[in-house]
């Protein structure tokens, strides 16, 4: 039983965590990203739709594609338009919303998933998206620690005029933070679609996007921390999708509804309980002006 | 040798920089004064690559080029330390030192290395540092030091100094200068941006002013004089310093507010009166508690022990609303980010602190009327320009804001003034103007609090200064005592015997 | 009402930038045949009454446009009033599901004359809509969660809980045995908002109850001293702060106003339209609403005219499937202008910067 669990928390993680790392790059940067959610979806969508004319794994990087491609909106419209960052991230969410469900009804007459995909090829037993969404924290944890880059991204979201000063460009610094972090956002919404299920469903990616947000907060901005808390948080929604089908008897007695609701109340509680030990960039969420001194 | 040629900086509709050419000298220490909005800092920071010119050119041995950003300037050999620091509070020394020329071992940081390279410029040029300290634990006149150490490092032949004795002791001022002179031995050129013309005839050894835009004049130290500096600066006569007023002589006034053994975060055992009819100046270094102090007795942060007594009745809560209707005029220093709300129209902001009650108010509406007529009085009173109630209060200059900001508090004829930082960023003639109504208001009997970083302001202004250490108080002096060096101690909490 | 511009423009834009869209992947002659489809859908089929004379065919496309207006301008309102105090609420779907779930139940279970049914629904509607928004705002206040975060939990909260269990389980319909009826019991006829046009059109009260809604709002924010301290704290709390006015007992009451608004808009969609809670609520009038108070600028009557177009081009979205041009594509024209009015906002604020020296 418990292997069950940790099996379904490796498959459900992956998407949590690749978006959880997207979005601690971003705001590691400076910038707010809440339309993670849409870049999920977009590289959700994309991914499904393009394997069904290439192979997997292309549609795996299509769909990566898909995402930096939404996060150069929402770069170019906070970082050179200086839009609020959090208006700009809702826009492109609901964009996205009403774009997918669009094209899934216009292109496929289907108003709840694009046809089936071939997945990606187990490795051990676990797609190689697993696998990956257990490196790949390490990666960036070694990224931001010990390279120059690094470096200048923390410190371009703690205090931008100190990069302009020494020389470093902050907006082309910042934008390639956000165009990372769509394109791990994609790589977690295509990890939904080609992983975890097979298809593109109308929903995704169902507030997952949000709950990497949450888990980026909960894990207090670093790499390590924001894929914990998303492999946490994959626990809750392992334990619905887990629990609905091996232990079938629970439904008798705990609604489905109640299941369903359960990872956005855990996350909900967790985020209550940490309380507002504000460790955030301290330049978050300020868009950077060179005049401003 | 750095030649400016000639250089136009438009900033908008105004002309920044006005045809000003001036040389930068190896071995010199250059001061470059004016008033605020003179144009020191933008010709400042055309050398430095944040600005370009409009006109005109920068030339270095003699070779014109073109300086586009900070980095190019940097290659070139010149640094600048600005007013308010670019250092990341939240990396070592060493980090950001190296910030933007990291050296690296395959790909990967060598901070082991780049912390050799600091220390050793650090040893250099006579500065002790702990490279490895985090900056937002170091002391203000440390960070200024990393500050310095940063552009040192990178092998800059010219430094730039804006304004750095605004935030030191007058001890560490005294430090500064030495290194200064050290540098200028070893053949750098120190320019130093400053409006302090004592500090400025001790320093230098050349001097430039400029004014509105243009550059009015050249002296050394040994031909001049502050007050022909002054005049320079300003082009008319200087304003009188405004008259403190005669002291009635009717005997101790009353005491209007009374903190006994307070403690707040931020504050431990502070006790202080403030009297009816007297200026109460809080002096220290940034960061002491002098802030945390202003904010518990304008109702904007609470206390956890101790009693608070206003007119002699101790309270037990506090706010800003009660504070208000009790008689308390506040004038915060961050005008923009506590007194007004830029977005808001000017007979808004005129509104804010009593826009619950009559006359601003009419049960539960807004009375527009009155409140145009409150307003358009106010705005002519305090000569507030434009005159327009319904002008976005950020469309106005900073001396405007001020000064509405001022008009607005003691239209309210208050009992007790909380002023902090009052005079930063304004001109001479708005600098007076705001003092003379300080002293008017200390005239008409009102309690003033005062809380300035600009010790001179403090000691110019008060009738007894305390000077803050580490949240408590660590010194108390009465006027006609005040000796800067045994005040500049207690800023750094020395008790001497 | 230069203000309304960056609005205005960006939606006209929206839709031309759209109609080149469908025009580029159909053909320009089923574009137009398309749009002007959604048109008469929206505002009336203007050249069949004048063919036939009959008043029908105005007045229902005007009733199923006015049906949605309502409850966009509710939800709308709801995100554009928590704005003002410089909240996000994008919980309004949530808000507006436990509303309309409130209603539903007041109004199938309780018995009681007409007004007084329709009232005590109403009243229900805003309470549940009101108490659940206060709990992201208590959140926010005592342990410093971001409302956005915490509202779209809710959001998910509140559908899984309502729609996957309580619709489907404790408060299924009952009234009939047949168990192929989805959703929760019908209300009783005196809960019912009333017709405005008789039979011809679905257009009930509850667009008036929204008109008043707005007009009330923007009076409230304009007129009263309360609403210049929202304004005043959505702009700067540090200085809202200073000048005396509690920011906290702020955020709690434009939240809670917010959550009242989203769960009137539940209720008009019960009471007018549904008469129960239906198995799926249809389409997501609360991120809708979202998209209303961006591109209405936060300003309440903006919200009410943008609530209005758009309620128009949705209802009038359905009649261009008959030309191949898929129903939801209103929701595009919709996210486009968002996207136009969050940039134009900075295209207006960059050139006024310019102006100033």
């Amino acid at each position: 039983m418990i292997l069950a669990l940790i099996n379904s928390i490796l498959d459900a993680a992956p998407p949590l965590v690749f978006a959880a790392l997207g979005a601690t790059l971003s705001e590691r940067a400076g910038v707010v990203n809440v339309g993670i959610e849409g870049m999920m979806r977009a590289g959700a969508f994309a991914a499904a739709v393009a394997a069904l004319v290439m192979p997997t794994p292309l549609g795996v990087l299509v769909g990566m594609a898909a995402g930096a491609a939404v996060a150069g909106l929402h770069g170019w419209l906070t970082i050179r338009l200086r839009s609020d960052q959090v208006v700009s991230g809702m826009a492109i969410n609901l964009v996205m919303l009403a774009l997918g469900t669009f094209l899934l009804e216009a292109v496929f007459n289907s108003p709840s998933s694009t046809p089936a995909i071939t997945q990606l090829p187990l490795w051990f037993g676990h797609s190689p998206l697993t696998w990956l969404a257990i490196v790949l924290p390490f990666i960036v944890h070694y990224a931001i620690r010990s390279t120059p880059w690094g470096l200048r991204l923390r410190a371009v979201g703690e205090k931008p005029q100190a990069v302009a000063a020494m020389g470093v460009r902050v907006a082309p610094l910042r934008f390639g933070a956000v165009l990372l972090s769509g394109a791990l956002a994609g790589l977690g919404g295509a990890a939904l679609s080609t992983a975890t299920l097979d298809r593109f469903e109308h929903h995704m990616p169902s507030g997952l996007g949000f709950m990497a947000v949450a888990a980026m907060v909960f894990g207090r901005w670093t790499p390590l921390g924001a894929a914990g808390a998303a492999a946490f948080f994959a626990f809750g929604n392992a334990l619905r999708i887990g629990l609905a089908s091996s232990a079938p008897g629970l439904l008798e007695v705990v609604p489905k509804g109640v299941l369903l609701a359960l990872p956005y109340a855990l996350t909900l509680v967790v985020l209550s309980v940490q309380g507002a030990k504000n460790v955030a960039p301290a330049a978050l969420g300020q868009p950077y002006d060179p005049e401003l001194r | 040798m750095i030649e400016l040629r000639h250089i136009t900086k438009r900033c908008g509709t105004t002309l920044a920089l006005d045809d000003v050419s001036l040389d930068v000298r190896p071995g010199e220490r250059l001061a470059l004064i004016g008033e605020n909005g003179a144009g020191k800092s933008s010709l400042m920071n055309v050398l430095y690559g944040l600005y370009q010119p409009d006109a005109g050119e920068v030339c270095f041995d003699g070779r014109a080029v073109k300086v586009k950003t900070p980095a190019e300037a940097l290659v070139r050999g010149v640094g600048m330390v600005h007013q308010h620091f670019t250092l990341v509070p939240t990396l070592t020394v060493t980090e950001n030192v190296v910030l933007g020329h990291e050296p690296t071992k395959g790909g990967r940081l060598d901070l082991a290395r780049a912390r050799r390279e600091v220390d050793a410029t650090c040893a250099k040029f006579g500065f002790q540092l702990d490279t490895g300290a985090v900056v937002r634990e170091l002391s203000v006149g440390s960070q200024q030091k990393v500050e310095i150490v940063k552009a040192l490092h990178r092998g800059v032949k010219t430094l730039i100094l804006d304004e750095p004795t605004a935030v030191l002791t007058p001890q560490e001022a005294d430090e500064l200068f030495a290194v200064t002179r050290r540098l200028s031995d070893e053949g750098m050129a120190v320019v130093l941006i400053s409006h302090k013309l004592r500090e400025v005839l001790s320093f230098a050894t050349r001097i430039a002013v400029l004014r509105r835009g243009k550059k009015v004049g050249e002296r050394t130290p040994a031909e001049t004089t502050e007050d022909e500096l002054a005049r320079l600066m300003i082009s008319g006569d200087v304003p009188l310093s405004p008259q403190r007023g005669e002291d009635r002589g009717e005997g101790p006034k009353p005491i209007r507010l009374s903190l006994t053994n307070l403690s707040a975060p931020g504050l431990t055992n502070v006790s202080l009166d403030v009297r009816a009819g007297e200026i109460l100046g809080i002096a220290g270094v940034d960061g002491n508690g002098q802030r945390e102090l202003a904010e518990v007795v304008t109702g904007l942060r609470p206390w956890t022990s101790g009693t608070f007594t206003l007119d002699g009745r101790a309270l037990t809560t506090w706010n800003p609303r009660l504070a208000h209707q009790s008689g308390l005029a506040h004038i915060p220093e961050d005008r923009l980010r506590r007194a007004l709300i830029s977005d808001l129209t000017v007979e808004e902001n005129v509104s804010l602190g009593r826009h619950q009650s009559a006359p601003f108010a009419k049960g539960p509406f807004i009375d527009f009327t009155q409140r145009r007529t409150i307003t358009t009085a106010l705005l002519e009173a305090n000569d507030v320009r434009p005159r327009e109630p319904e002008l976005r209060a950020g469309g106005l200059s900073g001396g405007n804001q001020q000064k509405l900001v001022v008009g607005r508090e003691l239209d309210a004829k208050p009992k007790l003034l909380v002023v902090v930082q009052p005079t930063r960023g304004l001109d001479i003639a708005a600098v007076a103007a705001v003092r003379e109504k300080l002293f008017a208001e200390r005239q008409r009997g009102c309690a003033v609090l005062l809380v300035s970083l600009d010790l001179d302001e403090v000691l110019e202004l008060s009738d007894r200064v305390l000077v803050m250490y580490a949240g408590s108080i660590s010194g108390e002096f009465q006027k006609g005592e005040f000796d800067e060096r045994v005040i500049g101690r207690r800023m750094l909490g020395v008790k001497d015997a | 009402m230069r203000k309304a511009l960056p609005s205005v423009l960006s939606v006209v834009s929206a839709i031309i930038l759209c109609f080149f869209a469908a025009a580029l992947t159909r053909d320009f002659g089923t574009a137009v045949d398309a749009f002007l489809a959604m048109w008469w859908g929206a505002f009336g089929d203007w050249p069949k009454f004048f063919e036939t004379g009959s008043a029908a065919t105005i007045l229902r496309p005007l009733g199923e446009a006015g049906t949605k207006a309502a409850i966009l301008t509710f939800t709308g309102l709801s995100v554009a009033v928590a704005f003002r105090v410089g909240l996000f609420n994008i919980g309004a779907q949530g808000q507006l599901v436990v509303g309309a779930l409130a209603a539903a139940v007041v109004g199938a279970k309780v018995n009681a004359p007409g007004f007084v049914h329709v009232t005590l629904c109403l009243a229900a509607a805003a309470a549940a809509g009101g108490l659940y928004a206060l709990i992201p705002a208590v959140l926010k206040l005592k342990r410093g969660v971001h409302e956005v975060i915490s509202t779209i939990m809710l959001n998910w909260v509140a559908i899984s809980l309502v729609d996957n269990w309580l619709v489907i389980g404790p408060l299924k319909a009952t009234a009939s045995g047949d168990n192929s009826i989805s959703g929760t019991d019908q209300i009783l006829p005196s809960a019912e908002l009333p017709r405005l046009l008789g039979e011809t059109s679905r257009l009930n009260f509850g667009l008036v109850l929204a008109l008043f809604a707005a007009l009330g709002t923007w009076l409230f924010l304009t007129r009263f001293t309360r609403g210049f301290e929202w304004k005043a704290i959505g702009l700067s709390q540090d200085a809202a702060r200073a000048a005396g006015i509690d920011v906290d007992r702020g955020f709690l009451e434009a939240m809670v106003l917010a959550g009242a608004f989203a769960g009137l808009g539940g209720a008009v969609l019960i009471l007018g339209t549904e008469l129960k809670y239906p198995a799926t609520l249809g389409a997501p009038w609360g991120f809708d609403g979202i998209a209303m108070a961006l591109i209405g600028q936060g300003h309440p009557l903006g919200v009410l005219a943008i609530s209005t177009l758009f309620g128009g081009l949705r209802a009038g979205g359905t009649r261009m499937q008959l030309f191949g041009v898929h129903k939801s594509f209103p929701e595009l024209i919709q996210g486009l202008a968002l996207l136009l009015v969050a940039a134009k906002l900075l295209w207006e604020r960059l050139l006024r910067k310019r102006g100033t020296p």
